[in-house]
C-alpha cells in the first residue's frame, strides 16, 4: 500500500492502473527497497510524499515514472536524430571545413612567418606599440616552453567561431533591433543559450555528430558564444540617438542607407563590445569543447584533470589566461579607437 | 511684399493614441483637450490647423513645451502624419505622396535644423555639410567645393577636417544651418534651433540666420518658445497653445492688438520699445507737422525714444528710402509703450 492509492481508488481508475506495468529501468531506491524487505511501515503526516510521478506510480503502476521523461525525450531524440542530422550535416560541413583548414593553415606555416602576421595584425587594430610588444612576449614564452602549436590550435579555433558567430550573430541583431517581435521572441532563446551549463550543448551535438568532426565542437562554440554579439548589436542599434535618425530621416534617407551610414557605424562602439564578449566566451567554451576532441590548450588542462599531472594543468591554465588577455586587450584597443572617432 | 503661398496647411488635426480616428469625430464635436485625454485616453496633438508659409518669409511658430509646435513642424516633411486633413507644398498635397517622391521631396525642397544638432558623430564637419548629397549619391568630390563655401559663410572656415564632438555648441549649430544650406532646398524647417544655445551665441545665431536670410530669400519655418527670438526674427507669427493656433498675424500687430489673455500674458515681459517698429505706430502724414526730424521706418521705438530725449511734445517725419511715408508722433509712442490691458496684475 502506498500512500496516495485512495486518489485513484476515489477516481475509479483501480483498473486502469491494474493494467500497466512500469518499463522504466528501476531506479537504486527501488533496489534498496526491495533489499531491505518490505516492510508495513506506520505512515504519518510528516513523512508525506509530494505526488510526484515516482511516488504515484508506487500507488498506480500504470502512471509513468519520472525517468520515462527523460527517457522519453531520449527516445524521441534518437527517432528523429537521422532525419536532422541529414539536414544539419550538409549546412554544417563548410564548419568543419573552415575549422581544419584554419587549424591546418596555423599549424603548417612556419612560426617565424605567423609571429610576425599577428603582431602585424595587432598593430593594424590598436596602433599601440606597446601592446605589439606584450603580445610578442607572450607568444614568444609560450612558444618557448613548447606551447606553441597548442596555443596556435586554441587561436585558430576561436578566429574562426568568433568570425562565424560576428557573420551570424550581426545580422540577428539588426533584425532584432528592427522588429519588436522578433526581439521578444529571440531573447528567450538567447537567455537559454547563455545561461545553459555548456556541457549540456554538448549532449545533443554528440548524438548527432561524429566526434571526429571538428565542427561538433564548432557548433557548440558559436551557440554558446553568439548570444553577446547579438544582444549588443540589437541593443547598440536601438540606442542610436533619436535624432539622428530623424535628421537621417528628414534629409530623405532610404532605410538602407540610415542601416549603413547611420545605424552600424553609430551602433559600432556596442557591436565592438559585444565582439570581445564573443571571442572571450568562445575561448572559455574551446577548454570545455575539448572533452569533445577540440585540440589546443584545452587537451592539456584535461591531461592535467586526468592524469592528476598538477604542472601541466597549470602551465597550460595560465597560457589560455595569457590568450585571454591578449585577445582582450586586442579588442578592447580597436574598441577604443572606433569610440574615440565618434564619442558624441 | 505680396508673396506666393510655399506652404499651406489646412485644417490639420493630429491625435495620439491607439483609436485616433474615433477619438477624431469628438474633437470634431468639442471634446476638449483635457476631455480628450480623461474620456478617451487619447492627447490632441493639433486641433483644426490652418497656416499659411509665404515664399521667401520667415514663419515663426511660437508656443510653450507641449503646445504642439513641435509636433506641427514634423508633419511639413511628414516625420509626422496627420490624423486628417492637408499639407500642400507648391500646390501639392505631400500627403498623397509614395515613399520615393516623398523622400525627394525631403531631399531636394525642404531641409531641416534640430534642436540637439543631430550630426552624425562619425563623420568630419564637411562630409556632415555635404549629407544631402550624400544621400543623393555623390561623392565627397562633388559637394566638396559647395560644402566649403557654405561652411566658410556660417563661419566655420578651416574647421572642415574636425569631427562634431571637437566643436562647442553654436559651431555644431553652424555645421547645422550649413547642412540645411548646402542642399539648396528652397524651404527650411528650423526646430527649436538655437533653444540648446547660450543667449550670447543664441543672438550671434540670430543675426546669422536674418544676414543670410537678406542673401537668400529662403522660405523659413521657424519653431520657438522665446517671443523675443520670435519677434526678433518673424515676418509672420503663429501663435500655438494646446494643439491651437490662438492667433497669427504680424508680430508687430499681435503685440498692439493681443487677442487672447494667453498672449497677453506672454507679451507682457517684454520689452516693448525695443520690439515695436516706427512703421506700427506711425500715423499718416499731415501737411500741417513741423518736424523736429526724421526716422526710418524700421527703427524701433527705443532709438526714438533716446532721439527725442523724451520730449513727448515732438513729432518725427519717417521715411522709407528717403521718401515720406507718414509721421510719428511722441504722444502715440509713449501711448504704444503703455502695457496691454490685463497685462499688469
Amino acid at each position: 500500500m502506498a500512500t496516495y492509492d485512495w486518489l485513484f481508488s476515489s477516481l475509479g481508475l483501480e483498473e486502469w492502473c491494474g493494467q500497466g506495468k512500469s518499463g522504466a529501468p528501476m531506479s537504486m531506491a527501488d533496489l534498496l527497497a526491495k533489499s531491505k524487505g518490505d516492510e508495513a511501515q506506520e505512515e504519518s503526516l510528516w513523512d508525506l510524499p509530494f505526488p510526484s510521478m515516482d511516488a504515484l506510480n508506487e500507488s498506480c503502476a500504470a502512471f509513468p515514472k519520472s525517468r520515462e521523461l527523460t527517457k522519453g525525450l531520449e527516445d524521441g531524440f534518437l527517432n528523429i536524430k537521422d532525419s536532422l542530422s541529414l539536414v544539419l550535416d550538409p549546412i554544417t560541413q563548410p564548419l568543419s571545413w573552415g575549422l581544419d583548414g584554419a587549424l591546418y593553415a596555423m599549424l603548417n606555416t612556419p612560426w617565424w612567418l605567423v609571429i610576425p602576421i599577428m603582431l602585424a595584425i595587432v598593430f593594424l587594430v590598436s596602433r599601440s606599440w606597446k601592446l605589439v610588444a606584450f603580445v610578442a612576449i607572450a607568444i614568444g614564452s609560450l612558444a618557448f616552453i613548447d606551447h606553441y602549436d597548442y596555443a596556435m590550435q586554441t587561436l585558430a579555433i576561436i578566429f574562426v567561431c568568433a568570425f562565424l558567430c560576428v557573420l551570424l550573430g550581426v545580422p540577428i541583431g539588426i533584425a532584432m533591433a528592427r522588429s519588436d517581435w522578433l526581439q521578444r521572441s529571440a531573447i528567450p532563446v538567447l537567455d537559454m543559450l547563455q545561461t545553459l551549463p555548456p556541457f549540456v550543448y554538448l549532449i545533443p551535438l554528440i548524438f548527432l555528430f561524429s566526434v571526429t568532426e571538428s565542427k561538433l565542437y564548432g557548433i557548440a562554440i558559436i551557440l554558446y558564444a553568439i548570444v553577446p554579439v547579438v544582444r549588443l548589436t540589437d541593443l547598440g542599434i536601438r540606442l542610436v540617438d533619436k535624432e539622428v535618425i530623424e535628421a537621417a530621416d528628414a534629409f530623405g534617407m532610404t532605410p538602407r542607407q540610415k542601416l549603413f551610414k547611420v545605424q552600424i557605424p553609430l551602433a559600432l562602439p556596442n557591436i565592438m563590445a559585444g565582439v570581445n564578449q564573443t571571442i572571450m566566451m568562445s575561448l572559455a567554451m574551446v577548454v570545455i569543447a575539448s572533452l569533445v576532441s577540440a585540440p589546443g590548450l584545452g587537451v592539456l588542462v584535461l591531461r592535467g584533470i586526468r592524469n592528476l599531472e598538477l604542472g601541466v594543468g597549470l602551465v597550460s591554465g595560465l597560457g589560455i589566461v595569457l590568450l585571454a588577455v591578449i585577445l582582450d586587450r586586442v579588442t578592447k584597443a580597436s574598441l577604443a579607437r572606433v569610440n574615440a572617432a565618434q564619442k558624441q | 511684399m505680396a508673396k506666393n503661398v510655399k506652404i499651406s496647411i489646412r485644417n490639420l488635426y493630429k491625435i495620439f493614441g491607439p483609436e485616433p480616428d474615433v477619438a477624431l469625430e469628438y474633437v470634431q464635436r468639442g471634446m476638449t483637450k483635457p476631455e480628450l485625454l480623461e474620456q478617451q485616453n487619447h492627447v490632441l496633438g493639433l486641433r483644426d490647423i490652418n497656416v499659411d508659409i509665404h515664399e521667401g518669409e520667415i514663419t515663426v511658430i511660437m508656443g510653450l513645451s507641449g503646445s504642439g509646435k513641435s509636433t506641427l513642424i514634423r508633419h511639413l516633411n511628414r516625420l509626422i502624419d496627420p490624423t486628417s486633413g492637408e499639407v500642400r507644398v507648391d500646390g501639392k498635397d505631400i500627403l498623397n505622396f509614395s515613399e520615393e517622391t516623398l523622400r525627394k521631396l525631403r531631399r531636394t525642397t525642404m531641409s531641416m535644423v534640430f534642436q540637439k544638432f543631430a550630426l552624425l558623430p562619425h563623420k568630419t564637419v564637411v562630409e556632415n555639410a555635404g549629407l544631402s548629397w550624400e544621400i543623393g549619391g555623390q561623392t565627397q568630390k562633388d559637394y566638396e567645393d559647395e560644402a566649403r563655401k557654405w561652411l566658410a559663410r556660417v563661419g566655420l572656415e578651416g574647421n572642415e577636417e574636425q569631427y562634431p564632438h571637437q566643436l562647442s555648441g553654436g559651431m555644431q549649430q553652424r555645421v547645422g544651418i550649413a547642412r540645411a544650406l548646402v542642399s539648396n532646398a528652397p524651404i527650411m524647417l528650423m526646430d527649436e534651433a538655437f533653444s540648446a544655445l547660450d543667449p550670447l551665441i543664441r543672438s550671434d545665431m540670430q543675426d546669422l540666420l536674418l544676414e543670410l536670410q537678406e542673401e537668400l530669400h529662403k522660405t523659413i519655418v521657424f519653431i520657438t518658445h522665446d517671443l523675443d527670438e520670435a519677434l526678433k526674427l518673424a515676418d509672420h507669427l503663429v501663435i500655438l497653445k494646446e494643439g491651437e493656433v490662438v492667433q497669427q498675424g504680424d508680430p508687430q500687430d499681435i503685440l498692439l492688438n493681443p487677442n487672447d489673455p494667453y498672449i497677453v500674458d506672454f507679451v507682457s515681459d517684454i520689452n516693448r520699445a525695443r520690439v515695436l517698429r516706427v512703421r506700427s505706430v506711425m500715423t499718416e502724414a499731415r501737411s500741417d507737422d513741423e518736424y523736429a526730424g526724421e526716422v526710418v521706418e524700421n527703427d524701433n521705438l527705443e532709438s526714438v525714444l533716446a532721439k527725442s530725449e523724451g520730449d513727448v511734445s515732438l513729432v518725427y517725419r519717417v521715411v522709407r528710402d528717403g521718401e515720406t511715408v507718414g509721421r510719428l508722433s511722441m504722444l502715440d509712442l509713449t501711448k504704444a509703450l503703455v502695457p496691454t490691458e490685463g497685462a499688469s496684475r
